[in-house]
């Protein structure tokens, strides 16, 4: 099932990915996670994909203020979340796209121009998107410097995992760890970094 | 070319060198005041009387602080907060008119908001945006001042909450910032006829309000009147001698810092000024009163004055329900003790100089959609240069 969840603004984006922001009701309704993979729309069939590589609250002078208190008021508390209009950023990682009903795991051709919803991806869709080609995308991810990339990679795999299995396709992990085990197999830090956080996201999951 | 620092640094200094003695002079005042205000606290017959006097015979517009019912120097804590209390604020901001600008308009911002004590629902929010241009420029016949734009904009922030108080059905206390008056120290302040519909106005506003139950209040954070201390002026000196000022420099907080604990309230004091009396030929109910307020800590007072009007003065209940409020209010931004729903109210009024910037733009795209000129001033023009 689809589930949605609307942006306020879109703050800024490019080529290799976008930063959005959400308001903290929302947030908290339908509320997106590390790895988790997401589309926005490019002009008429589009889509982007991405993965979230970041969600963060900033603070600003009113909530420094309020934390100076003795206990914080409820109501305090529920104003600045239903009312005050302090986004929830979120930074989503551009890992492919679909055009035409074809999906490539290359960066879109531009970013998103206007402010749209952000749509977190379903079961299905994510199947079909780690499904095609083959695991392509990792690279964007992989290159990431300022990335938590072993981070990142771990909560998207576990939940591509879940989704496959729930599918019939246990195998799906394997597949993507022994991708990974071949890309990284000139940075042997790097892959012992993604195999602990793996071997962390999917339990007793053997590579 | 920006500021001399040079220039400045010399008269900084020239002022830090005379500031000891000021404070030294202001210090033995303030402990003058302090034995007068000990020695009158209970003369409150005899402190109305001289009062009148001096605004019958010597200086009508005396403005000073008249002792109600309570001692100069009571002092009242914090009652408990009700279970059940609706809260309103109310700020408003404007974009002034500015005829070197592209478009010549004005915009008044009003922002309220509500919270219900008693009740888990969030504060609901309301914001007002009343654009003017061309032939609504006008206010009240006359042209748009920065001073008639602000005017319009207090009674509008009045109105909106009149509004509110009678759609919600139930009685509430409603904040504005600053004194509760509408306008300053003099009525000549009112300017005329254009002023004088304005008072009527916002006297309409005090109505409703009052028949809706509402308890109007005006916060004054930082305080710097001096009320009580021309009171104790005239009291001390004959009535011939009352514009005489011996005790000038010294604040009402001076004294009531010396009395208030954390959560204390001061005993409540009518209003003499002219303005004053214009209040109260419409209705006694209206003659403006106010209370101090110590909304700080015991190692850190904080004195705000609250205006209010006779009728939530003379209420005991209402009273303290402001009170508790107030305390309540000012407890919830911590260090930095300021009614919340006031900061908010200003925080959903104010517009930004982004804002503006835009809605300029906006008004001078579709004027020029429509085929009219839109243009600057040079002035204007070059400022934007830097």
């Amino acid at each position: 099932m689809t589930r949605s969840i609307e942006i306020g603004r879109l703050l800024r984006g490019s080529t290799s990915g976008f930063v959005a922001g959400c308001r903290v009701p929302n947030f908290e309704a339908d509320a997106p996670s590390l790895g988790a993979l997401v589309r926005a729309p490019l002009g008429g069939e589009m889509q982007i994909y991405g993965l979230i590589t970041d969600i963060h609250i900033d603070d600003d002078g009113l909530v420094r203020q309020l934390v100076t208190a003795e206990g914080v008021d409820e109501a305090a508390i529920a104003d600045n979340r239903q009312n005050r209009t302090v986004p929830v950023e979120i930074s989503v990682l551009a890992v492919g796209y679909r055009q035409d009903g074809q999906i490539a795991h290359m960066l879109p051709p531009r970013p998103p121009l206007s402010l749209d919803i952000i749509t977190l991806c379903d079961d299905e869709e994510l199947r079909r998107f780690t499904s095609a080609g083959r695991f392509g995308y990792f690279r964007h991810v992989l290159r990431g410097s300022d990335l938590p990339v072993s981070e990142i990679l771990a909560a998207h795999i576990q939940q591509a995992h879940r989704a496959h299995t729930a599918a019939g396709n246990p195998g799906w992990a394997e597949l993507a760890s022994q991708e990974l085990i071949t890309l990284l197999r000139d940075d042997y830090p790097a892959l012992i970094a993604v195999l602990g956080a793996l071997g962390d996201a999917i339990g007793d999951f053997r590579f | 070319m920006s500021l001399d620092y040079q220039q400045v640094r010399e008269q900084v200094h020239r002022l830090s060198q005379t500031a000891p003695a000021r404070e030294n002079r202001l210090k033995a005042l303030r402990q003058r005041a302090w034995g007068l205000m000990q020695a009158n606290t209970n003369e409150l017959d005899s402190l109305r009387q001289k009062v009148r006097t001096v605004v019958r015979n010597h200086d009508p517009s005396l403005r000073c602080a008249v002792p109600a019912a309570e001692p100069l120097t009571a002092h009242f804590p914090p009652p408990p907060l009700p279970k059940h209390l609706v809260l309103l604020a109310a700020d408003g901001s404007q974009i002034f008119l500015d005829r070197h600008a592209l478009v010549e308009y004005f915009l008044i911002n009003i922002g309220t908001i509500q919270m219900t004590y008693g009740e888990s629902l969030p504060a609901s929010i309301t914001l007002l945006s009343d654009l003017h241009y061309g032939d609504d420029l006008h206010v009240s016949g006359a042209y748009p001042t920065e001073e008639k734009v602000s005017l319009l904009r207090d009674l509008r922030e009045r109105q909106k909450l009149a509004d509110l108080v009678e759609q919600m059905g139930e009685p509430a206390i409603t904040l504005t910032d600053g004194r509760l008056e509408l306008w300053g120290a003099s009525p000549e302040e009112a300017g005329g006829e254009a002023g004088e519909g304005s008072l009527q106005t916002f006297l309409e506003a005090l109505a409703r309000l009052q028949a809706a139950g509402a308890i109007p209040a005006g916060y004054v954070d930082k305080p710097g009147e001096d009320y009580l201390i021309r009171l104790l002026e005239v009291a001390s000196q004959p009535p011939e001698k009352a514009k005489d000022r011996p005790l000038l420099g010294v604040r009402d907080v001076d004294l009531f810092r010396r009395i208030l604990a954390p959560g204390e309230r001061s005993a409540v004091f009518e209003v003499q000024s002219r303005f004053a009396g214009i209040y109260r030929r419409r209705s006694e109910s209206f003659a403006p009163h106010f209370f101090y307020l110590n909304v700080g800590r015991e190692d850190h007072p904080w004195l705000a004055r609250v205006d209010l009007l006779a009728w939530v003065a003379q209420d005991g209940r209402k009273l303290d329900e402001l009170h508790a409020a107030l305390v309540h209010q000012c407890s919830i931004l911590g260090t930095r003790p300021y009614p919340y729903l006031l900061h908010r109210a200003h925080e959903i009024a104010r517009v930004t100089p982004d804002e503006k910037g835009q809605l300029e733009l906006m008004i001078a795209n579709e004027l020029r959609r429509h085929g009219i000129i839109v243009e600057e001033s040079n002035k204007q023009f070059l400022k934007n240069l830097d």
